[in-house]
């Protein structure tokens, strides 16, 4: 037999391109959102889009959807869907409240956390040992974080606060603002003049009030992506998310991982809860506090394409959304609008570049249909304004669905053998 | 139990398993097993679908425990509580089915679990590339093993086990998804490391592979081992006889049932790699008529897997036609395109034909979702499912101890029977087979053959794709070999041989009057 051995033909996968690096992009994203917004704020007359406070606010309102959106990366990259994270969120500003009207704001944190992670353990506990279907699972602890809550602020605040439903005030952290900084900012930022004034006003929010916690909150997110993709226990993590038969098969402990992975999630959204309570508009647990925050975080999770990167440009969006409806109303939010139209024409531009006729077709009609909007109505109804996060959330997932890219074996029951 | 370990010469054996038993839920997978493998020697292991190979191997490797039974290695006894244990004893395992994570990198997927030795940066990197010549491996390890084909998942695996540094090594079934060129590589690969010292355990329904690279051959039927043989005096046919006490199915086809009836029509069909930067299939013409088996020959990653997914229309053609009997499918979605009558063997069963979390039946229903016996109107009818699938595990001799188990209890091999079954039924007017009897058995293998000859006699157009040349020419009545994406060349397959086929699959042309170079291929030449 004449054995055949030429070369081979063999078409070797597509070495991947050399594209602009994830940072690159990122700037490039934010330096376009900015610019997006000081265009819109310039045409609408309106200001408080990028005046500090919104920015504040903004920032205020992102850290505790930033960071439930951590615990749910935490969890998904593992493979275990956290639907809970609100109840954990819950538990978690309650737990703030308790120690932090008794110890001060750093016994807040840390109570947070360990409540969080109790609600974890739980997830983790039905869904990992008990192969408890996920959702299932997510919406007991939701409720349970409820209930549970509302129980113990009976026992224990009412008799302090008279109220079942508040706890005695807490301890804020002390805030610092860059000063010097601040006002030559300031000063920018009243001069009103395109782009410069926007972006001194946005950089004044940041530098302006800044709280321990959001420097923690900002400095889990690196921390969070070094563990997880560039450490072995980060690896092991996230191949117990893709394949749990191939990583028990090369001796990686799954159910280990696993349990990790959701317990630190829910203390991450404890911490999340932590920050609504510290929150110095606020500063106290009440029920209801949360709003759902805990969903909107795993959205924004899910909008970041379950990368910490992205999961920092959904938070901000949202939290962004939030603040300005909470700050300037009904009017403000209509600008917003006007910005969307604007930001739906360069996509129009891109898909047509792209030749997605569909596409563009699709974002020609919502633009119109926005523009109508806009020039229809004076203010958008302040029942609308405050779903808008919501709505904000809906259609950037409608958008943004079809190029996400989730963890293969999320949201599946593993079982050994 | 005895422990009769024998010492003979000093030397221990490398794994000795004595009086393995194991017992799932309704079958004895393997009851009683003895295997005594040597040092240095590659060490097959025969037997049928469901024979209970696969769980032997699982145990040794960790992954499943005994019920009953010892394990020695190098002379000492072991109890594997989990594959990491395994692996400190210098055992690696290449599965039958690949355990490999889509959507991390290829260097993710090797250095997992073993960060260890060269941690996970720079230096495993470097470690890598150095081992992949060895396994002629070459693609970047930053890839994602998603953008590989299965030779090349494969390869990861060895590579896997490689990295590891393990002496004593199983492979579960490694060639099924290889191409000739391919396996005489791999056994390169495994002979030049067994002059190092390595000790292979070697799993194949290829009997002719199997004599050409053991030095010993155990037989495993129903869970138990009957014998063992010499792979140089034994003949093939006698291996098949020891097995499943049945003669050599030989997929011959000589009476032609070739119609006129056109059945299925590609014209000019393309498809471009997603970034557009080159076509994958390239002016694809094609005629399958009714009657006739159409073979596509081709070293794996040509275009043959977007192909049949491009006619099937889980991929969307950038141009070109595909009709079937004077109906249009290029505009419609898979399920359409089934419901036209189309039958479909997918080549990774895993991926494609089953779920395995589910039973027999409910995966009888899929593709089926919207026809008879399977649904009545708009809805599912379990019954009808069930009876149907009773009737495929009867026809198909799918050995598995109910309908109701779910896939991923049966073997690989009756997976693919139930699969072939599936896709049978219906009465489709077209088969598009990838790989149809990849890792069944000999028995097996001729059933699934014949039952394809009689569809074809009544009158079934069957596109078939396979990396076994002797099936692609004994079943086939046109061989079209496919390269780059292109059609390049006709082969007839009374009258051409494996080595001729295998030449031209490789572009290193063709000897044979056999094989006529299509006019496309001459121009690009000149
Ligand atoms: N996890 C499981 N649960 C229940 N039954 C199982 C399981 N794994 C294997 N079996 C059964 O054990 C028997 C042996 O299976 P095994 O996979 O070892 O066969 P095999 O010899 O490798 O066959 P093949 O050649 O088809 O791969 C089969 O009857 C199978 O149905
Ligand atoms: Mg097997």
């Amino acid at each position: 037999m004449i054995s055949t051995l030429e070369e081979k033909p063999h078409i070797p996968a597509a070495p991947r391109k050399r594209k602009v690096p994830g940072w690159a992009v990122a700037m490039l994203g934010v330096a376009g959102a900015i610019a997006l917004l000081s265009i819109t704020s310039y045409q609408t007359n309106f200001p408080q889009l990028t005046s500090s406070g919104t920015t504040q606010t903004a920032v205020r309102l992102a850290l505790p959807i930033l960071l439930a959106g951590l615990g749910g990366l935490w969890a998904e990259r593992a493979g275990v869907v956290n639907i809970g994270l609100e109840g954990m969120m819950i538990m978690g500003t309650w737990g703030a409240a308790w120690a932090g009207y008794q110890w001060g704001p750093w016994a807040a944190l840390v109570a947070a956390v360990v409540f969080g992670s109790l609600g974890g353990l739980l997830h983790a506990i039905a869904t990992v040992t008990f192969g408890v279907n996920h959702i299932v699972s997510g919406v007991a602890i939701n409720l349970l974080g409820a209930g549970l809550t509302k129980y113990l602020s009976t026992l224990i605040f009412l008799p302090l606060s008279n109220n079942p439903r508040q706890s005695p005030p807490v301890q804020s952290f002390d805030t610092f603002s860059a000063a010097g900084l601040g006002d030559w900012l300031g000063e920018l930022e009243a001069d009103q003049r395109l782009f410069i004034s926007d972006v001194a006003g946005i950089l004044r929010g940041l530098v302006t009030g800044v709280s321990p916690l959001t420097m923690i909150a900002i400095l889990l997110l690196p921390l969070s992506y070094w563990l997880l993709w560039r450490t072995r226990f980060g690896l092991r993590l996230r191949s117990v998310g893709e394949n749990p038969h191939a990583a028990d098969s090369l001796g990686v402990k799954v159910y280990f991982h696993k349990y990790v992975a959701v317990i630190v999630s829910g203390g991450l959204a404890g911490l999340g809860g932590a920050a609504l309570v510290l929150n110095p508009g606020q500063l106290s647990y009440l029920e209801g506090q949360t709003g759902g925050r805990g969903y909107i975080g795993l959205a924004a999770m899910i909008f970041g394409n379950w990368r910490p990167g992205g999961l920092l440009g959904g938070a901000a969006l949202f939290g962004y959304a939030d603040g300005l409806q909470l700050r300037s109303g009904g009017e403000t939010v209509l600008a917003l609008v006007y910005g969307v139209v604007l930001l739906l024409g360069v996509i129009v531009v891109w898909q047509l570049f792209r030749r997605k006729w569909f596409s563009a077709a699709a974002a020609i009609a919502v633009a119109v249909l926005m523009y109508l909007l806009y020039i229809s109505l004076d203010e958008i109804p302040s029942e609308f304004v405050s779903y808008a996060p919501h709505m904000v959330t809906l259609a950037v997932l409608a958008v943004a669905s079809q190029r996400l890219r989730m963890p293969a074996a999320d949201g599946l029951v593993y079982r050994r053998g | 139990m005895s422990s009769s370990t024998s010492v003979g010469t000093g030397e221990h054996p490398a794994v000795v398993l004595t009086g393995i038993t194991k017992r799932f839920p309704g079958v004895v997978a393997n009851s009683d097993v003895h295997l005594t493998v040597r040092r240095g020697e590659v060490h097959a292991l025969c037997g049928e679908n469901g024979a209970g190979k696969s769980t032997l191997m699982k145990i040794l490797y960790g992954m499943q425990p005994p019920d009953e039974g010892t394990i020695e290695v190098n002379g000492e006894q072991v109890r594997f509580r989990t594959p990491s244990d395994a692996i400190k004893a210098g055992i690696g395992m290449v599965h039958q089915h690949f355990m490999l994570a889509d959507n991390l990198t290829v260097q993710e997927n090797v250095v997992l679990g073993a960060e260890a030795l060269h941690g996970i940066g720079q230096k495993a990197r470097r470690r890598i590339i150095e081992l992949s010549g060895k396994t002629g491996l070459n693609v970047d390890p930053g890839v994602l093993v998603e953008q590989l084909g299965v030779a090349d998942r494969q390869r990861v695996e060895i590579l896997k086990v490689l990295y590891r540094g393990a002496k004593v090594i199983i492979l579960d079934e490694p060639t099924a998804v290889l191409v000739p060129q391919e396996v005489n590589e791999l056994f390169d690969t495994v002979r030049g490391m067994q002059e190092q010292g390595y000790t292979f355990l070697f799993i194949s329904h290829k009997l002719d592979e199997v004599r050409a690279i053991a030095d010993s051959v155990t037989v495993i039927r129903r869970g138990t081992t009957v014998g063992s043989a010499d792979p140089k005096t034994v003949s093939s046919r006698q291996l098949a006889e020891m097995m499943v006490g049945s003669e050599l199915p030989s997929p011959e086809t000589r009476e032609s049932t070739v119609t006129d009836t056109v059945v299925l029509d590609v014209k000019g069909l393309r498809l471009m790699t997603p970034d557009g930067s080159r076509p994958i299939l390239d002016d694809i013409d094609m005629v399958v008529r009714s009657g006739e088996v159409v073979g596509i020959a081709g070293v794996e990653g040509n275009g043959q897997t977007e192909l049949v997914e491009t006619i099937m229309g889980m991929r969307k053609a950038g141009s070109g036609t595909i009709t079937l009997q004077d109906q249009d499918l290029t505009k419609l979605g898979t399920l359409a395109r089934r419901e036209a009558g189309i039958g479909y063997v997918p080549e990774d069963r895993h991926r494609h034909g089953l779920l395995l979390t589910q039973p027999l039946w409910y995966n009888r229903i899929l593709g089926y979702q919207t026809r008879r016996p399977t649904a009545k109107g708009i809805w599912l009818d379990t019954d009808g499912a069930k009876k149907d699938t009773e009737r495929i595990v009867a026809d198909f001799d799918v050995r598995t101890p109910g309908i109701d188990v779910p896939a991923a209890a049966l073997s690989g091999g009756n997976q693919q029977k139930l699969v072939v079954g599936r896709e049978l039924s219906g009465d489709p007017v077209l088969l598009i087979a990838s790989h149809p009897t990849r890792g069944v058995d000999v028995g097996a293998q001729a059933l699934i053959w014949d039952e394809i000859k009689r569809a074809r006699a009544a009158g079934l157009a069957v596109l078939l794709i396979s990396a076994d040349l002797d099936e692609l020419i004994g079943l086939s009545d046109t061989i079209k070999v496919m390269l780059r994406g292109r059609l390049v060349a006709d082969a007839d397959p009374s009258t051409v041989t494996p080595e001729d086929l295998g030449s031209a699959m490789t572009g290193a042309g063709s000897t044979s009057a056999a094989v006529q170079e299509t006019a496309v291929v001459e121009e690009g030449e000149n």
